[in-house]
């Protein structure tokens, strides 16, 4: 052991005094550099900004003039008068004390006033009080939102479906989710304002294409895959997607869900399907765009949809593989991090869903009624119908437009207003003009319900084409 | 799993190796590393040093310079997707001295030779060279760009 000892000391000396230069040196700068590391360099930031000079900073401090707080805004503002309703918005509706029919709510299915609903709603309300008081993850689970989540897997025949409490935030959640930065998605033109948040939260590439024209698509998909040919190890990790709307609110016609399945597989492209307006509304028995086309549901990666409009209740539902939707349930910012849906409205949905599912009949009785105040509504001088006769919101906008959007709206909004003075509830269309990315051109918004009856279709009718002949010369 | 929800940082890959004990986790696995490598029974103690300089620097090379983003999905979209967990720490000044020690170390029970020398320089080298701030985020000939 000694003898090992010495040899290691010894040796380890000689060693040293033969050591070639060059081995010398390098180690002598590496010790220089070692303690210049660890006690002479501050740490520093791979990317330095720019340093002004003081002169610099007082000039533009000099410069700043602070914006006012709140920017000035004229009294006759359209969203500083607002009509005020007392009592449901069901199919006759009060509005500033008065009692219009009403053609202006997404009640598509009359649901919003039925007594089944009603009934459950209240039954529920007494078990489990109001609110939740928890998003989903911290007790925010009730027995009322797996039997819905899997009631809708079920009537959509997709493997499962997950409950968003906000309608808005459903498809503003579910983008995000799976697309991020560096992954690309092509979305139409007229997708609306949920869909661009959920866009602008993602941070990847948007495209977009013209309303509805697959061409156009078409030739984004085919430079997307020249540069994937270029570039094969960044087209490995780039996503790619899909978003459309089954039913467009804002423009009211449908999406070729059939095209857009072939260059899904021709492209390798996700499809994200938006179901807001054409759930329960489109199909034999309501369950939306792809029975309107008869599509088969798995080749849909993801449906979306909110409950506010043909359900007659609150918050939004995403359904397609478990595959898929699982992954929502940690990285659904609205699902996750929001308050889950009320108890009593989740009842109300399931209840909503129960009717739906007994009673096919109202669709049809729906699509009927649809086509009929289309075909009413054709041929109003100074007013031109948008939208496809099956859609359960219209769109009538302004034949030949002023060119100033303000002044559009006011004529629209006189239309409106007289048509409310003789008990017709509609209503002109509303966007926050500055935050789309394609703002619509005005238009009033024309709902049909299953629950308006021939005289109440045919006043409204009336009422529009005595406003459009005054107003509109 | 779901990070930054505790606390506010967004990427906890910037701050693992601050950590409590990761120092001395750190220096007693190169210490069990090379213990192994001694109880071989016929390798020389010389060729020991160099192994251990060499497996040392070859996993540091792999786990910090090699692999890219993160092992958890982050609530920043994937900002770190494309880069290695050496350009998400903020700074890693201790390491760096580390590796020097290590060099230093081994050089001195190799008594200078000159075989052992190369390699040992040059397993240095490979992993001194990507801690530069000149080399942050480059990829020399596209390798590991994506």
């Amino acid at each position: 052991m000694a003898a090992g000892q010495q040899w290691v000391l010894v040796e380890m000396v000689q060693a040293f005094y033969e050591a070639p230069a060059y081995h010398l040196i390098l180690e002598g700068i590496l010790i220089l550099w070692i303690v210049r590391l660890l006690f002479f360099s501050k740490t520093y930031k791979p990317h330095e900004t720019y340093k002004l000079t003081e002169k610099e900073k007082e000039d533009l401090i000099e410069e700043w003039q602070p914006e006012p707080l709140v920017p000035p805004v004229s009294k006759d503002h359209p969203s500083l008068n607002y009509d005020v309703v007392t009592g449901p918005p069901s199919h006759k509706i009060i509005i500033n004390g008065k009692e219009c029919t009403n053609f202006a709510s997404f009640n598509f299915l009359g649901l919003l006033d039925s007594d089944r609903v009603k009934d459950k709603a209240l039954a529920s309300l007494k078990k489990y009080g109001v609110g939740t008081c928890g998003p989903r993850g911290f007790y925010g689970t009730f027995d009322v939102h797996l039997e819905l989540e899997s009631r809708l897997a079920k009537f959509m025949r997709t493997e499962e479906a997950i409950i968003y409490s906000y309608g808005f935030a459903t498809i503003a959640s579910a983008i995000p989710a799976y697309s991020k930065r560096g992954d690309i998605i092509f979305v139409d033109e007229a997708a609306c304002f949920s869909i661009q948040k959920g866009l602008q939260a993602s941070r990847s590439f948007i495209k977009y294409f013209k309303h509805n024209d697959m061409e156009d698509l078409e030739r984004l998909l085919k430079e997307q895959e020249l540069e994937d040919q270029k570039n094969p190890r960044k087209a490995r990790v780039t996503r790619k997607f899909i978003v459309v709307e089954g039913l467009y609110i804002n423009t009211a016609d449908v999406c070729p869900l059939p095209e857009l399945v072939r260059l899904k597989y021709k492209y390798k492209v996700r499809i994200f399907l938006e179901e807001s307006m054409s759930f329960g509304v489109l199909g034999e028995h309501g369950k939306g765009v792809t029975e309107h086309f008869g599509v088969n549901i798995d080749d849909i990666d993801l449906i979306s949809a909110n409950m506010e409009n043909a359900v007659a209740s609150i918050g939004g539902f995403c359904c397609g593989r478990s595959f898929v939707i699982d992954h929502q349930r940690l990285s659904g910012q609205g699902y996750c991090f929001s308050a889950s849906l009320p108890p009593m409205l989740a009842a109300a949905a399931i209840e909503a869903l129960s009717i739906m599912e007994e009673d096919p009949e109202i669709f049809s009785v729906l699509k009927r009624r649809c086509s009929q105040v289309h075909q009413a509504l054709q041929g109003i001088p100074g007013l031109k119908l948008v939208g496809v006769p099956f859609s359960p919101a219209l769109h009538l906008q302004l034949e030949r437009s002023s060119g100033c959007r303000s002044s559009d709206l006011q004529l629209l909004r006189s239309i409106v207003d007289h048509c409310l003075d003789r008990h017709v509830a509609l209503t002109v269309a509303r966007y926050l003009e500055k935050e789309e990315r394609f703002v619509p051109p005005p238009s009033i918004r024309v709902v049909v319900t299953v629950e308006q009856t021939d005289e109440d279709i045919q006043k409204a009718v009336s009422c529009i084409r005595e406003a459009a002949s005054i107003f509109l010369r | 799993m779901n990070v930054g929800t505790a606390h506010s940082e967004v990427n906890p890959n910037t701050r693992v190796m601050n950590s409590r004990g990761m120092w001395l986790s750190y220096t007693l696995s190169i210490g069990l590393l090379h213990h192994i490598l001694l109880s071989i029974p016929f390798v020389s103690v010389p060729v020991v040093w160099t192994l251990t300089n060499m497996i040392h620097n070859l996993c540091m090379y792999l786990l910090l310079h090699t692999v890219k983003g993160t092992p958890f999905q982050t609530p920043d979209q994937g900002k770190a997707r494309l880069l290695t967990h050496w350009e998400q720490m903020d700074y890693g000044v201790q390491f760096t001295a580390s590796q020097r020690v290590s060099y230093l170390l081994t050089s001195f029970y190799t008594k200078y030779d000159r075989v052992h020398f190369v390699v040992n320089t040059v397993s240095l080298l490979t992993v001194l060279i990507p801690k530069l701030p000149q080399l942050h985020g480059v990829r020399i000939f596209g390798i590991n760009k994506y």
